[in-house]
């Protein structure tokens, strides 16, 4: 395993991972020996095959699962003495699918479900919820029914509903399946947002695009293992890895890789830098 | 989950081989025949026979242990509640107040309980040795339509799917704080419906979607329909189904036309 660099960011660790391991009933051994440091704010994007452990190391972080073997520190508390909505201040998890949580009759009564919960103050849970629903644009669709909205719409709502809830580190589960380039190009700028503001956020995902331009940290499964943990120009310099768990580099970095004879670099993730570098090479 | 929905454990035993029509049809009438006995020998001896055949399935009992569990805890239930509503009778062997326990409704309610053991367990032996898949095609083989035959064999599919879905639903809401199984009545109510119309919404769109997918492989485009494995019925079968006939026909016959006390 590949250490990660040390200026990723600063050492305040919010999450602290060490020799987890999780086995399903049934046998199947989904994460094996993984230690992780998640600190705050850290933009980590969590990539591999499917099958390769991402979902369930999330699930076992938000407490939904509990480890087999191995410790799970959060904010400096052993987890696994902690109840689910304990954790939930702390981590906040959104699901891949929209309509395995949306049930209230409107969005703003949705997003307000998940803080009420936590046992907020009124006034707190209304600042909250009013918060989310300007971070994720739906104050137009506030009395809306949650159902009736579009798939793009009911996953920002769904986004909200965890938003509202004020955690320091935000799980999104494949936030931008099934969403065409604009509704997920929106969708990421809120993240990033989040993340300006100081938040944690880790983005389980397929898309090697989303994470080339917006992970700060790429931390790469295969087989329940962590194999690389790296900045993202890093982990797709290395295409064995990426190989490894069944994972593409975006298209400008095969471009790069496939140009390298001709001295470009091949730890390059925008287009920009790609044409900097051309630019370059025929002016020289 | 899926545990409970598929019993079924793959073996080649001779009730693996069986036609599923014949296994239909004798549980059927071993089913009639636990209503006709009405002697605790006599239907502790159906269901002995019942037990034999479970056995002989080799059916592995770490796999099926729950739902005998299920049983054995409602046949226990109903010897227990049998005195609380039926105190008629003599001797009496206890009595406590209002309450009174005699031995015929000690022997009622364990009758009773029998019977119910019998009814439960029979279906268990199709159950275990019979792919879900063959039971539908065997009636409709028998002349169910053949359209109730692929609800039913679609609902018994999706089963397992729509099991794992609630899980995730619970998942989702726990990540959102909320904790089942705790505060009043009102509030337990409400944690449900959390559970409920995303269940129903995820059930609906699958079914919408799955109802497409069946139209656009030509569901339904001609009544009549080829099966790529026919049932044929073997010397076995006939022998199998013969040997439960007279199984039910002996006592039958003995009970109403010789007048024992079966």
């Amino acid at each position: 395993m590949i250490p990660a660099p040390s200026s990723v960011q600063g050492s305040d660790k919010i999450v602290s991972i060490t020799d987890l391991r999780f086995t399903y009933e049934g046998g199947v051994e989904a994460v094996k020996d993984l230690t992780l440091d998640i600190r705050k704010g850290d933009y980590i994007a969590v990539v591999g095959g499917n099958g390769s452990g991402k979902t369930t190391l999330a699930k076992n972080i938000n407490g939904l699962l509990r480890p087999s073997r191995g410790t799970i520190m959060i904010r400096g508390h052993d987890a696994s003495k902690m109840a689910v909505p304990e954790i939930a201040k702390v981590v906040g998890y959104a699901f891949q699918n929209p309509d395995y949580q949306l049930f209230c009759p409107t969005v703003e009564e949705e997003v307000r479900f998940g803080p009420s919960n936590l046992g907020y103050s009124h006034e707190d849970v209304n600042v909250k919820v009013q918060r989310a629903l300007d971070a994720m644009n739906l104050q137009h669709l506030r009395t809306k029914p949650p159902l009736s909205l579009r798939l793009g719409e009911r996953r920002r709502v769904t986004l909200a509903s965890v938003i509202a809830m004020d955690p320091e580190v935000f799980i999104f589960d494949e936030p931008t399946t099934g969403l065409d380039t604009e509704e997920s190009e929106m969708l990421m700028q809120k993240l990033r947002n989040l993340n300006a503001e100081g938040k944690t956020i880790i983005l389980i995902t397929h898309d090697m695009r989303l994470v080339s331009e917006h992970a700060k940290r790429v931390v790469v499964m295969s087989q329940g293992r962590v194999i690389l943990d790296s900045d993202p120009r890093g982990a797709f310099a290395d295409l064995d890895i990426l190989r490894k768990s069944n994972l593409e580099p975006p298209a400008v970095t095969k471009l790069a890789h496939a140009l390298k004879a001709y001295g470009v670099p091949v730890d390059i993730i925008s287009p920009e830098e790609l044409v900097f570098h051309l630019l370059r090479g025929s002016e020289g | 989950m899926v545990g409970f929905v598929d019993l079924y454990t793959e073996g080649d035993t001779f009730l693996h081989r069986m036609d599923p029509r014949v296994k239909i049809t004798s549980v059927i009438l071993l089913s009639i025949l636990a209503f006709v006995l009405s002697s605790l020998e006599a239907l502790g001896l159906l269901l002995l026979l019942i037990m034999a055949l479970v056995v002989l399935s080799r059916t592995p009992i770490s796999k099926t242990a729950f739902a005998f569990k299920f049983v054995f805890r409602l046949m226990v239930l109903i010897v227990i509640l049998w005195p609380l509503f039926d105190r008629s009778g003599e001797p009496v062997i206890a009595s406590l107040g209002p309450l009174r326990l005699t031995e015929p409704a000690l022997l009622r309610g364990l009758t009773s309980a029998t019977r119910i053991g019998c009814l439960a367990t029979v279906w268990y032996i199709l159950m275990f040795t019979t792919q879900q898949r063959d039971i539908v095609r065997a009636l409709v083989k028998m002349g169910v339509r053949f359209d109730f035959g692929l609800t039913l064999a679609i609902s018994l599919r999706f089963f397992p799917t729509f099991g794992a879905t609630i899980g995730s639903i619970m998942d989702a809401q726990r990540a959102r704080g909320l904790e089942f199984g705790r505060g009043g009545l009102l509030k337990r109510t409400r944690n449900y419906v959390a559970v409920l119309v995303p269940a129903i919404v995820s059930a609906m769109r699958t079914a919408d979607g799955l109802s497409w997918a069946l139209q656009s492989r030509a569901y339904g485009a001609r009544p009549d329909r080829t099966y790529l494995r026919d049932f044929r019925m073997r010397w076995s079968d006939y022998a199998s189904l013969m040997a439960v006939v007279l199984i039910l026909a002996l006592p039958l016959t003995a009970k109403l036309a010789l007048g024992m006390d079966l």
